[in-house]
Protein backbone atom coordinates (compact mmCIF):
# COMPACT_ATOMS: atom_id res chain seq x y z
CA UNK A 1 0.00 0.00 0.00
CA UNK A 2 2.74 2.40 0.90
CA UNK A 3 4.44 1.86 -2.44
CA UNK A 4 1.20 2.92 -4.08
CA UNK A 5 1.18 6.10 -2.07
CA UNK A 6 4.77 6.80 -2.99
CA UNK A 7 4.00 6.39 -6.64
CA UNK A 8 1.15 8.85 -6.36
CA UNK A 9 3.34 11.34 -4.59
CA UNK A 10 6.11 10.80 -7.08
CA UNK A 11 3.71 11.44 -9.92
CA UNK A 12 3.00 14.84 -8.45
CA UNK A 13 -0.44 14.00 -7.14
CA UNK A 14 -1.50 15.87 -4.03
CA UNK A 15 -2.11 13.83 -0.96
CA UNK A 16 -5.42 13.85 0.73
CA UNK A 17 -7.96 11.67 2.36
CA UNK A 18 -8.13 11.34 6.09
CA UNK A 19 -11.30 12.32 7.99
CA UNK A 20 -10.48 13.54 11.45
CA UNK A 21 -10.67 10.14 13.07
CA UNK A 22 -8.93 11.40 16.15
CA UNK A 23 -10.25 8.50 18.16
CA UNK A 24 -8.23 6.00 16.17
CA UNK A 25 -4.91 7.67 16.87
CA UNK A 26 -2.77 5.47 19.08
CA UNK A 27 -1.98 6.95 22.45
CA UNK A 28 1.67 6.06 22.09
CA UNK A 29 4.01 6.04 19.18
CA UNK A 30 6.70 3.64 18.16
CA UNK A 31 8.40 6.49 16.28
CA UNK A 32 10.70 8.32 18.61
CA UNK A 33 12.98 10.53 16.52
CA UNK A 34 10.64 13.51 16.23
CA UNK A 35 8.59 15.37 18.84
CA UNK A 36 5.15 13.88 18.37
CA UNK A 37 3.41 16.56 20.46
CA UNK A 38 4.88 19.30 18.31
CA UNK A 39 3.95 17.26 15.28
CA UNK A 40 0.37 17.03 16.44
CA UNK A 41 0.16 20.81 16.71
CA UNK A 42 1.81 21.35 13.33
CA UNK A 43 -0.45 18.75 11.75
CA UNK A 44 -3.45 21.05 12.03
CA UNK A 45 -2.04 22.87 9.04
CA UNK A 46 -1.94 19.64 7.02
CA UNK A 47 -5.32 18.17 7.82
CA UNK A 48 -7.26 20.89 6.04
CA UNK A 49 -6.45 18.86 2.92
CA UNK A 50 -4.94 15.53 4.00
CA UNK A 51 -7.59 13.54 5.81
CA UNK A 52 -6.53 11.92 9.06
CA UNK A 53 -8.52 8.82 8.15
CA UNK A 54 -6.03 7.99 5.43
CA UNK A 55 -8.56 8.33 2.62
CA UNK A 56 -7.18 9.10 -0.84
CA UNK A 57 -9.68 11.45 -2.44
CA UNK A 58 -7.48 13.36 -4.85
CA UNK A 59 -5.00 14.48 -2.23
CA UNK A 60 -2.76 11.66 -1.01
CA UNK A 61 -2.93 10.29 2.53
CA UNK A 62 0.06 11.02 4.76
CA UNK A 63 -0.59 8.79 7.76
CA UNK A 64 1.30 5.66 8.65
CA UNK A 65 4.36 6.44 6.58
CA UNK A 66 7.86 5.41 7.65
CA UNK A 67 9.36 8.51 9.20
CA UNK A 68 12.41 8.57 7.01
CA UNK A 69 10.29 8.55 3.86
CA UNK A 70 8.09 11.36 5.15
CA UNK A 71 11.20 13.40 5.97
CA UNK A 72 12.76 12.71 2.59
CA UNK A 73 9.68 13.77 0.66
CA UNK A 74 9.16 16.91 2.71
CA UNK A 75 12.80 17.86 2.25
CA UNK A 76 12.36 17.46 -1.49
CA UNK A 77 9.42 19.85 -1.41
CA UNK A 78 11.39 22.23 0.78
CA UNK A 79 14.31 22.25 -1.65
CA UNK A 80 11.83 22.48 -4.54
CA UNK A 81 13.27 19.37 -6.19
CA UNK A 82 9.79 17.83 -5.87
CA UNK A 83 7.23 19.80 -7.79
CA UNK A 84 4.05 21.02 -6.18
CA UNK A 85 3.51 24.70 -5.34
CA UNK A 86 1.25 24.13 -2.35
CA UNK A 87 3.57 21.61 -0.75
CA UNK A 88 6.64 23.67 -1.58
CA UNK A 89 5.02 26.59 0.23
CA UNK A 90 4.09 24.48 3.23
CA UNK A 91 7.44 22.70 3.49
CA UNK A 92 9.41 25.85 2.86
CA UNK A 93 8.88 27.20 6.34
CA UNK A 94 9.31 23.96 8.25
CA UNK A 95 12.57 23.43 10.12
CA UNK A 96 14.22 19.98 10.18
CA UNK A 97 12.92 19.52 13.72
CA UNK A 98 9.40 20.37 12.64
CA UNK A 99 9.54 18.00 9.68
CA UNK A 100 10.78 15.25 12.01
CA UNK A 101 7.97 16.05 14.43
CA UNK A 102 5.38 15.80 11.69
CA UNK A 103 6.91 12.54 10.52
CA UNK A 104 6.69 11.15 14.03
CA UNK A 105 3.11 12.27 14.47
CA UNK A 106 1.68 11.17 11.13
CA UNK A 107 3.71 7.97 11.32
CA UNK A 108 1.88 7.14 14.52
CA UNK A 109 -1.58 7.60 13.02
CA UNK A 110 -3.29 4.51 11.68
CA UNK A 111 -5.64 4.86 8.72
CA UNK A 112 -9.29 4.55 9.69
CA UNK A 113 -11.79 2.24 7.99
CA UNK A 114 -13.20 3.75 4.81
CA UNK A 115 -16.38 5.73 5.38
CA UNK A 116 -19.09 6.82 2.98
CA UNK A 117 -18.83 9.87 0.74
CA UNK A 118 -19.18 13.38 2.16
CA UNK A 119 -22.37 15.40 2.08
CA UNK A 120 -24.99 15.47 4.79
CA UNK A 121 -22.10 14.62 7.05
CA UNK B 1 4.12 37.76 25.12
CA UNK B 2 4.27 34.97 27.70
CA UNK B 3 4.30 37.47 30.51
CA UNK B 4 1.33 39.26 29.07
CA UNK B 5 -0.45 35.98 28.62
CA UNK B 6 0.09 34.99 32.24
CA UNK B 7 -1.13 38.37 33.37
CA UNK B 8 -4.11 37.99 31.12
CA UNK B 9 -4.94 34.60 32.55
CA UNK B 10 -4.96 36.16 36.02
CA UNK B 11 -7.34 38.80 34.81
CA UNK B 12 -9.52 36.23 33.16
CA UNK B 13 -9.77 34.31 36.40
CA UNK B 14 -11.04 37.38 38.17
CA UNK B 15 -13.59 37.92 35.47
CA UNK B 16 -14.74 34.33 35.68
CA UNK B 17 -15.53 34.98 39.32
CA UNK B 18 -17.47 38.07 38.35
CA UNK B 19 -19.37 36.06 35.78
CA UNK B 20 -20.21 33.47 38.41
CA UNK B 21 -21.77 36.13 40.57
CA UNK B 22 -23.74 37.46 37.65
CA UNK B 23 -25.05 34.05 36.65
CA UNK B 24 -24.91 31.72 39.66
CA UNK B 25 -27.19 29.10 38.10
CA UNK B 26 -24.56 28.15 35.56
CA UNK B 27 -21.44 29.00 37.51
CA UNK B 28 -18.64 26.52 37.06
CA UNK B 29 -14.93 26.24 37.56
CA UNK B 30 -14.32 25.08 34.03
CA UNK B 31 -13.42 27.93 31.66
CA UNK B 32 -16.08 28.69 29.10
CA UNK B 33 -15.59 29.38 25.43
CA UNK B 34 -18.64 30.51 23.50
CA UNK B 35 -18.53 30.51 19.71
CA UNK B 36 -20.97 32.46 17.56
CA UNK B 37 -21.26 31.05 14.06
CA UNK B 38 -20.93 27.46 12.84
CA UNK B 39 -19.08 28.01 9.58
CA UNK B 40 -15.52 27.03 8.70
CA UNK B 41 -14.10 29.41 11.32
CA UNK B 42 -16.45 28.90 14.25
CA UNK B 43 -17.06 25.18 13.92
CA UNK B 44 -13.35 24.46 13.45
CA UNK B 45 -12.50 26.47 16.53
CA UNK B 46 -15.18 24.77 18.62
CA UNK B 47 -13.94 21.35 17.58
CA UNK B 48 -10.25 22.08 18.13
CA UNK B 49 -10.68 23.71 21.54
CA UNK B 50 -13.01 20.99 22.79
CA UNK B 51 -11.01 18.12 21.35
CA UNK B 52 -7.57 19.31 22.36
CA UNK B 53 -8.55 20.50 25.83
CA UNK B 54 -10.00 17.06 26.52
CA UNK B 55 -12.82 18.37 28.64
CA UNK B 56 -10.88 21.08 30.45
CA UNK B 57 -12.78 23.83 28.62
CA UNK B 58 -16.52 24.00 28.17
CA UNK B 59 -17.28 24.90 24.55
CA UNK B 60 -20.66 26.13 23.32
CA UNK B 61 -21.31 26.67 19.62
CA UNK B 62 -24.21 28.98 18.79
CA UNK B 63 -25.52 28.40 15.29
CA UNK B 64 -29.19 28.86 14.37
CA UNK B 65 -29.08 26.46 11.44
CA UNK B 66 -29.03 22.71 11.96
CA UNK B 67 -27.57 22.15 8.52
CA UNK B 68 -24.73 24.16 7.07
CA UNK B 69 -24.55 24.66 3.31
CA UNK B 70 -21.06 25.56 2.20
CA UNK B 71 -20.57 28.63 0.07
CA UNK B 72 -17.40 26.99 -1.14
CA UNK B 73 -18.22 24.58 -3.96
CA UNK B 74 -21.71 26.08 -4.33
CA UNK B 75 -20.55 27.20 -7.77
CA UNK B 76 -19.93 23.54 -8.59
CA UNK B 77 -23.55 22.90 -7.66
CA UNK B 78 -24.58 25.64 -10.08
CA UNK B 79 -22.45 23.98 -12.75
CA UNK B 80 -23.97 20.53 -12.18
CA UNK B 81 -20.69 19.18 -10.90
CA UNK B 82 -22.07 18.22 -7.52
CA UNK B 83 -25.54 17.83 -5.96
CA UNK B 84 -26.90 20.18 -3.34
CA UNK B 85 -26.88 17.44 -0.73
CA UNK B 86 -23.13 17.10 -1.12
CA UNK B 87 -22.54 20.68 0.06
CA UNK B 88 -24.91 20.29 3.02
CA UNK B 89 -23.57 19.17 6.39
CA UNK B 90 -24.76 18.87 9.97
CA UNK B 91 -23.06 19.28 13.32
CA UNK B 92 -23.58 15.81 14.76
CA UNK B 93 -19.88 15.02 14.51
CA UNK B 94 -18.95 17.71 17.02
CA UNK B 95 -20.80 16.09 19.91
CA UNK B 96 -18.12 13.48 20.46
CA UNK B 97 -15.63 16.23 21.31
CA UNK B 98 -17.95 17.63 23.96
CA UNK B 99 -19.12 20.70 22.03
CA UNK B 100 -22.50 21.95 23.27
CA UNK B 101 -24.63 23.04 20.33
CA UNK B 102 -27.22 25.77 20.64
CA UNK B 103 -29.37 26.05 17.53
CA UNK B 104 -30.81 29.51 17.91
CA UNK B 105 -29.62 32.99 16.98
CA UNK B 106 -27.31 34.97 19.19
CA UNK B 107 -29.09 38.26 19.85
CA UNK B 108 -26.60 40.38 21.74
CA UNK B 109 -23.04 40.37 23.01
CA UNK B 110 -22.44 42.22 26.26
CA UNK B 111 -18.67 42.72 26.55
CA UNK B 112 -19.02 44.33 29.99
CA UNK B 113 -20.71 41.33 31.62
CA UNK B 114 -19.01 38.89 29.24
CA UNK B 115 -22.26 37.31 28.25
CA UNK B 116 -24.11 36.41 25.09
CA UNK B 117 -27.87 36.71 25.08
CA UNK B 118 -29.72 34.31 22.83
CA UNK B 119 -32.91 35.08 20.95
CA UNK B 120 -34.75 33.08 23.61
CA UNK B 121 -33.32 35.47 26.24
CA UNK B 122 -31.12 32.76 27.72
CA UNK B 123 -27.78 34.28 28.72
CA UNK B 124 -24.50 32.46 28.26
CA UNK B 125 -21.44 33.69 30.16
CA UNK B 126 -18.02 33.33 28.59
CA UNK B 127 -14.37 33.62 29.47
CA UNK B 128 -13.47 33.85 25.80
CA UNK B 129 -15.90 34.62 23.03
CA UNK B 130 -15.25 33.72 19.42
CA UNK B 131 -17.22 35.67 16.84
CA UNK B 132 -17.41 34.13 13.39
CA UNK B 133 -20.63 35.47 11.87
CA UNK B 134 -19.49 35.67 8.27
CA UNK B 135 -20.79 38.47 6.09
CA UNK B 136 -23.88 40.59 5.78
CA UNK B 137 -24.93 41.94 2.40
CA UNK B 138 -24.93 45.71 1.91
CA UNK B 139 -28.13 45.73 -0.10
CA UNK B 140 -28.14 49.51 -0.47
CA UNK B 141 -24.72 49.53 -2.12
CA UNK B 142 -26.52 48.90 -5.43
CA UNK B 143 -29.30 51.45 -6.06
CA UNK B 144 -32.66 49.74 -6.47
CA UNK B 145 -31.48 46.54 -4.80
CA UNK B 146 -32.89 45.26 -1.51
CA UNK B 147 -33.45 42.05 0.40
CA UNK B 148 -36.85 41.82 -1.29
CA UNK B 149 -35.25 42.42 -4.69
CA UNK B 150 -32.91 39.50 -4.01
CA UNK B 151 -35.92 37.20 -4.38
CA UNK B 152 -35.97 38.23 -8.05
CA UNK B 153 -32.33 39.08 -8.58
CA UNK B 154 -30.50 36.69 -6.25
CA UNK B 155 -27.12 37.49 -4.79
CA UNK B 156 -26.52 33.88 -3.80
CA UNK B 157 -23.52 35.06 -1.82
CA UNK B 158 -24.83 33.50 1.37
CA UNK B 159 -25.47 29.79 0.96
CA UNK B 160 -28.88 28.14 1.09
CA UNK B 161 -32.14 29.25 -0.51
CA UNK B 162 -30.41 32.01 -2.49
CA UNK B 163 -28.09 29.46 -4.06
CA UNK B 164 -31.05 27.25 -4.98
CA UNK B 165 -32.94 30.21 -6.44
CA UNK B 166 -30.03 31.15 -8.67
CA UNK B 167 -29.72 27.53 -9.83
CA UNK B 168 -33.43 27.35 -10.61
CA UNK B 169 -33.26 30.56 -12.63
CA UNK B 170 -30.16 29.41 -14.50
CA UNK B 171 -31.72 26.09 -15.43
CA UNK B 172 -34.90 27.72 -16.72
CA UNK B 173 -33.21 30.00 -19.25
CA UNK B 174 -33.87 29.67 -22.96
CA UNK B 175 -31.23 29.92 -25.67
CA UNK B 176 -30.49 33.56 -26.42
CA UNK B 177 -30.89 34.63 -22.80
CA UNK B 178 -28.84 37.41 -21.28
CA UNK B 179 -27.34 37.01 -17.83
CA UNK B 180 -25.98 40.08 -16.06
CA UNK B 181 -23.76 39.73 -13.04
CA UNK B 182 -22.90 42.74 -10.93
CA UNK B 183 -19.60 41.82 -9.29
CA UNK B 184 -18.77 43.10 -5.79
CA UNK B 185 -16.22 45.73 -4.78
CA UNK B 186 -13.28 44.77 -2.57
CA UNK B 187 -13.09 43.41 0.04
CA UNK B 188 -15.57 40.58 -0.24
CA UNK B 189 -16.04 36.89 0.43
CA UNK B 190 -14.16 34.58 -1.95
CA UNK B 191 -12.28 36.86 -4.38
CA UNK B 192 -12.29 34.43 -7.35
CA UNK B 193 -15.85 33.29 -6.60
CA UNK B 194 -17.80 35.56 -8.97
CA UNK B 195 -15.61 34.55 -11.87
CA UNK B 196 -15.80 30.85 -11.11
CA UNK B 197 -19.56 31.35 -10.98
CA UNK B 198 -19.49 32.95 -14.44
CA UNK B 199 -17.54 29.94 -15.68
CA UNK B 200 -20.03 27.50 -14.20
CA UNK B 201 -23.01 29.37 -15.62
CA UNK B 202 -21.35 29.40 -19.05
CA UNK B 203 -20.67 25.68 -18.70
CA UNK B 204 -24.37 24.99 -18.11
CA UNK B 205 -25.42 27.16 -21.06
CA UNK B 206 -22.84 25.55 -23.33
CA UNK B 207 -23.85 22.06 -22.28
CA UNK B 208 -27.45 22.84 -23.24
CA UNK B 209 -26.34 24.18 -26.62
CA UNK B 210 -27.31 27.73 -25.76
CA UNK B 211 -24.76 29.26 -28.07
CA UNK B 212 -26.78 32.46 -28.48
CA UNK B 213 -26.84 33.21 -24.76
CA UNK B 214 -24.35 35.56 -23.19
CA UNK B 215 -23.13 36.63 -19.79
CA UNK B 216 -22.26 40.25 -19.07
CA UNK B 217 -20.17 40.96 -15.99
CA UNK B 218 -20.35 44.53 -14.73
CA UNK B 219 -17.43 44.96 -12.37
CA UNK B 220 -16.75 47.91 -10.07
CA UNK B 221 -13.12 46.79 -9.96
CA UNK B 222 -10.50 47.43 -12.65
CA UNK B 223 -9.13 43.89 -12.23
CA UNK B 224 -9.95 40.67 -10.38
CA UNK B 225 -8.47 37.55 -8.84
CA UNK B 226 -6.93 35.04 -11.28
CA UNK B 227 -7.96 37.34 -14.12
CA UNK B 228 -5.46 36.05 -16.67
CA UNK B 229 -6.43 32.46 -15.92
CA UNK B 230 -10.16 33.08 -16.18
CA UNK B 231 -9.78 35.20 -19.32
CA UNK B 232 -7.75 32.46 -20.98
CA UNK B 233 -10.31 29.83 -19.99
CA UNK B 234 -13.30 31.87 -21.11
CA UNK B 235 -11.76 32.43 -24.53
CA UNK B 236 -10.86 28.75 -24.82
CA UNK B 237 -14.15 27.21 -23.67
CA UNK B 238 -16.82 29.86 -23.99
CA UNK B 239 -15.83 32.09 -26.94
CA UNK B 240 -18.20 35.00 -27.44
CA UNK B 241 -20.33 34.06 -24.44
CA UNK B 242 -18.76 36.17 -21.68
CA UNK B 243 -18.24 39.91 -21.70
CA UNK B 244 -16.41 41.40 -18.72
CA UNK B 245 -16.62 45.15 -18.30
CA UNK B 246 -14.43 47.19 -15.97
CA UNK B 247 -15.47 50.66 -14.77
CA UNK B 248 -13.90 52.33 -17.80
CA UNK B 249 -16.13 50.24 -20.04
CA UNK B 250 -19.47 50.64 -18.25
CA UNK B 251 -18.82 54.06 -16.71
CA UNK B 252 -20.29 53.11 -13.35
CA UNK B 253 -23.15 50.91 -12.14
CA UNK B 254 -26.18 53.13 -11.67
CA UNK B 255 -28.71 50.64 -10.36
CA UNK B 256 -31.14 47.79 -10.94
CA UNK B 257 -34.89 47.57 -11.44
CA UNK B 258 -36.24 44.14 -10.47
CA UNK B 259 -39.69 44.93 -11.90
CA UNK B 260 -38.28 45.26 -15.42
CA UNK B 261 -35.19 43.05 -14.94
CA UNK B 262 -32.95 45.86 -16.09
CA UNK B 263 -29.53 47.03 -15.02
CA UNK B 264 -28.37 50.55 -15.73
CA UNK B 265 -24.82 51.75 -16.10
CA UNK B 266 -23.49 55.14 -16.98
CA UNK B 267 -23.03 54.05 -20.57
CA UNK B 268 -25.85 51.60 -21.14
CA UNK B 269 -28.92 49.70 -20.03
CA UNK B 270 -29.24 45.94 -20.04
CA UNK B 271 -32.43 43.91 -19.96
CA UNK B 272 -31.70 40.43 -18.77
CA UNK B 273 -33.46 37.16 -18.04
CA UNK B 274 -31.19 36.52 -15.06
CA UNK B 275 -29.55 39.19 -12.93
CA UNK B 276 -27.10 38.10 -10.25
CA UNK B 277 -26.32 41.05 -8.00
CA UNK B 278 -23.38 40.55 -5.65
CA UNK B 279 -23.32 43.74 -3.56
CA UNK B 280 -20.70 45.12 -1.22
CA UNK B 281 -20.40 43.27 2.08
CA UNK B 282 -19.64 43.84 5.76
CA UNK B 283 -19.12 41.83 8.92
CA UNK B 284 -22.16 40.03 10.31
CA UNK B 285 -24.59 42.14 12.35
CA UNK B 286 -23.76 40.72 15.74
CA UNK B 287 -20.13 41.77 15.34
CA UNK B 288 -21.14 45.26 14.27
CA UNK B 289 -23.62 45.59 17.13
CA UNK B 290 -20.93 44.56 19.63
CA UNK B 291 -18.63 47.32 18.44
CA UNK B 292 -16.09 44.91 17.03
CA UNK B 293 -15.91 46.65 13.63
CA UNK B 294 -14.12 49.79 12.58
CA UNK B 295 -15.19 52.34 9.98
CA UNK B 296 -14.61 49.80 7.21
CA UNK B 297 -17.43 47.60 8.50
CA UNK B 298 -14.99 44.77 9.23
CA UNK B 299 -13.35 43.63 12.48
CA UNK B 300 -9.74 44.55 13.21
CA UNK B 301 -7.77 41.76 14.86
CA UNK B 302 -4.33 41.18 16.32
CA UNK B 303 -2.40 39.18 13.73
CA UNK B 304 -0.65 36.98 16.29
CA UNK B 305 -3.86 35.43 17.52
CA UNK B 306 -7.05 36.68 15.77
CA UNK B 307 -7.89 38.41 19.06
CA UNK B 308 -10.17 41.38 18.49
CA UNK B 309 -8.34 44.70 18.50
CA UNK B 310 -11.39 46.07 20.33
CA UNK B 311 -11.81 43.53 23.15
CA UNK B 312 -9.17 41.21 24.61
CA UNK B 313 -11.74 38.57 25.58
CA UNK B 314 -13.10 38.25 22.06
CA UNK B 315 -11.64 36.63 18.95
CA UNK B 316 -12.93 37.23 15.44
CA UNK B 317 -12.50 34.64 12.70
CA UNK B 318 -13.05 34.35 9.00
CA UNK B 319 -14.82 36.67 6.61
CA UNK B 320 -15.80 39.17 9.32
CA UNK B 321 -12.18 39.86 10.24
CA UNK B 322 -9.59 42.14 8.70
CA UNK B 323 -7.00 39.46 8.10
CA UNK B 324 -4.44 41.47 6.16
CA UNK B 325 -3.26 39.69 3.06
CA UNK B 326 -5.40 36.61 3.69
CA UNK B 327 -8.47 36.49 1.47
CA UNK B 328 -11.93 35.94 2.88
CA UNK B 329 -12.17 32.21 2.26
CA UNK B 330 -13.18 29.02 4.04
CA UNK B 331 -9.57 27.85 3.98
CA UNK B 332 -8.46 31.09 5.64
CA UNK B 333 -11.16 30.86 8.30
CA UNK B 334 -10.21 27.26 9.06
CA UNK B 335 -6.55 28.22 9.34
CA UNK B 336 -7.30 31.22 11.56
CA UNK B 337 -9.46 29.05 13.81
CA UNK B 338 -6.54 26.74 14.54
CA UNK B 339 -4.32 29.63 15.56
CA UNK B 340 -7.02 31.12 17.79
CA UNK B 341 -7.84 27.72 19.31
CA UNK B 342 -4.21 27.24 20.26
CA UNK B 343 -3.96 30.71 21.81
CA UNK B 344 -7.24 30.40 23.71
CA UNK B 345 -6.25 27.04 25.13
CA UNK B 346 -2.94 28.55 26.16
CA UNK B 347 -4.71 31.39 27.93
CA UNK B 348 -7.31 29.28 29.68
CA UNK B 349 -5.42 26.09 30.51
CA UNK B 350 -1.77 27.11 30.04
CA UNK B 351 -1.32 24.55 27.30
CA UNK B 352 1.78 25.08 25.10
CA UNK B 353 1.57 27.73 22.42
CA UNK B 354 3.58 28.07 19.24
CA UNK B 355 4.17 30.79 16.65
CA UNK B 356 1.06 31.33 14.52
CA UNK B 357 0.97 29.86 11.04
CA UNK B 358 -1.62 30.76 8.50
CA UNK B 359 -2.22 29.22 5.09
CA UNK B 360 -4.73 29.50 2.30
CA UNK B 361 -5.42 27.92 -1.07
CA UNK B 362 -8.38 28.75 -3.30
CA UNK B 363 -9.26 26.48 -6.20
CA UNK B 364 -11.46 27.71 -9.04
CA UNK B 365 -13.08 25.53 -11.67
CA UNK B 366 -13.24 26.95 -15.18
CA UNK B 367 -14.50 23.92 -17.11
CA UNK B 368 -14.59 20.14 -16.73
CA UNK B 369 -11.13 18.96 -15.66
CA UNK B 370 -9.74 22.46 -15.86
CA UNK B 371 -9.17 24.01 -12.45
CA UNK B 372 -6.69 26.63 -11.25
CA UNK B 373 -5.54 27.65 -7.81
CA UNK B 374 -3.98 30.49 -5.85
CA UNK B 375 -2.64 30.49 -2.34
CA UNK B 376 0.11 31.19 0.08
CA UNK B 377 1.39 31.18 3.61
CA UNK B 378 1.10 34.09 5.96
CA UNK B 379 2.63 35.36 9.17
CA UNK B 380 2.15 38.35 11.48
CA UNK B 381 4.30 41.21 10.24
CA UNK B 382 4.15 44.97 10.72
CA UNK B 383 0.83 44.76 12.53
CA UNK B 384 -1.03 42.66 10.02
CA UNK B 385 -1.19 39.13 8.64
CA UNK B 386 1.22 39.40 5.75
CA UNK B 387 1.84 37.07 2.83
CA UNK B 388 5.24 35.42 3.12
CA UNK B 389 5.09 33.26 0.03
CA UNK B 390 2.39 32.93 -2.61
CA UNK B 391 1.70 30.81 -5.66
CA UNK B 392 -0.76 30.84 -8.52
CA UNK B 393 -1.49 28.55 -11.47
CA UNK B 394 0.05 29.62 -14.76
CA UNK B 395 -1.65 30.32 -18.04
CA UNK B 396 -0.97 27.68 -20.65
CA UNK B 397 -0.62 24.82 -18.19
CA UNK B 398 -1.05 21.35 -19.67
CA UNK B 399 -4.29 19.44 -19.42
CA UNK B 400 -2.98 16.81 -17.04
CA UNK B 401 -1.96 19.41 -14.48
CA UNK B 402 -5.31 21.17 -14.66
CA UNK B 403 -7.10 17.84 -14.27
CA UNK B 404 -4.93 17.00 -11.29
CA UNK B 405 -5.71 20.41 -9.79
CA UNK B 406 -9.40 19.63 -10.06
CA UNK B 407 -8.82 16.33 -8.29
CA UNK B 408 -7.09 18.31 -5.54
CA UNK B 409 -10.03 20.67 -5.41
CA UNK B 410 -12.48 17.85 -4.79
CA UNK B 411 -10.09 16.21 -2.36
CA UNK B 412 -9.60 19.44 -0.44
CA UNK B 413 -13.35 19.79 -0.05
CA UNK B 414 -13.62 16.35 1.52
CA UNK B 415 -10.60 17.10 3.66
CA UNK B 416 -11.77 20.41 5.06
CA UNK B 417 -15.28 19.11 5.65
CA UNK B 418 -13.82 16.29 7.70
CA UNK B 419 -11.58 18.77 9.50
CA UNK B 420 -14.52 21.02 10.38
CA UNK B 421 -17.40 18.67 11.01
CA UNK B 422 -16.15 15.11 11.60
Amino acid sequence: MFEGWRQRVASGAILLALPAAWAVIPATSSHASGDRALGQYLSSECVTCHQLSGRFDGIPPIVGWPEETFVQIMNEYKSKTRNHPVMQTIAGRLSPEEIAALAAYFGSVAPAPVQREGGKS
Amino acid sequence: MNTNRRQFIGGAGALVATGALAAPAIAQAKPRVVVIGGGPGGATLAKYVARDSQGAIHVTLIEPLKEFVTCFHSNLYLGDFRPYDSITHNYSGLAKYGVTLVHEPAALINPQTKTVRLASHTTLPYDRLVVAPGIDIKFDSVPGYSEKASEVMPHAWKPGPQTQLLKKQLDSLEDGATIVMIAPPNPYRCPPGPYERVSMMAHVLKKKGHTKSRIIVLDPKPSFSKQALFSEGWEKYYPGMIEWQDPKMHGGIKGVDPSTMTVKTDLGEYKAQLVNVIPAQMAGKIARDAGLTNDSGWCPIKPESMQSAKDANIYVLGDASIAGDMPKSAFSANSQAKVAAMVIRGELTKSPTFPPRYTNTCWSMIETDDTVKVGGRYEPKDGKIAAVETFISKTGEDEDLRKQTQAENMGWYRGIIADIFA
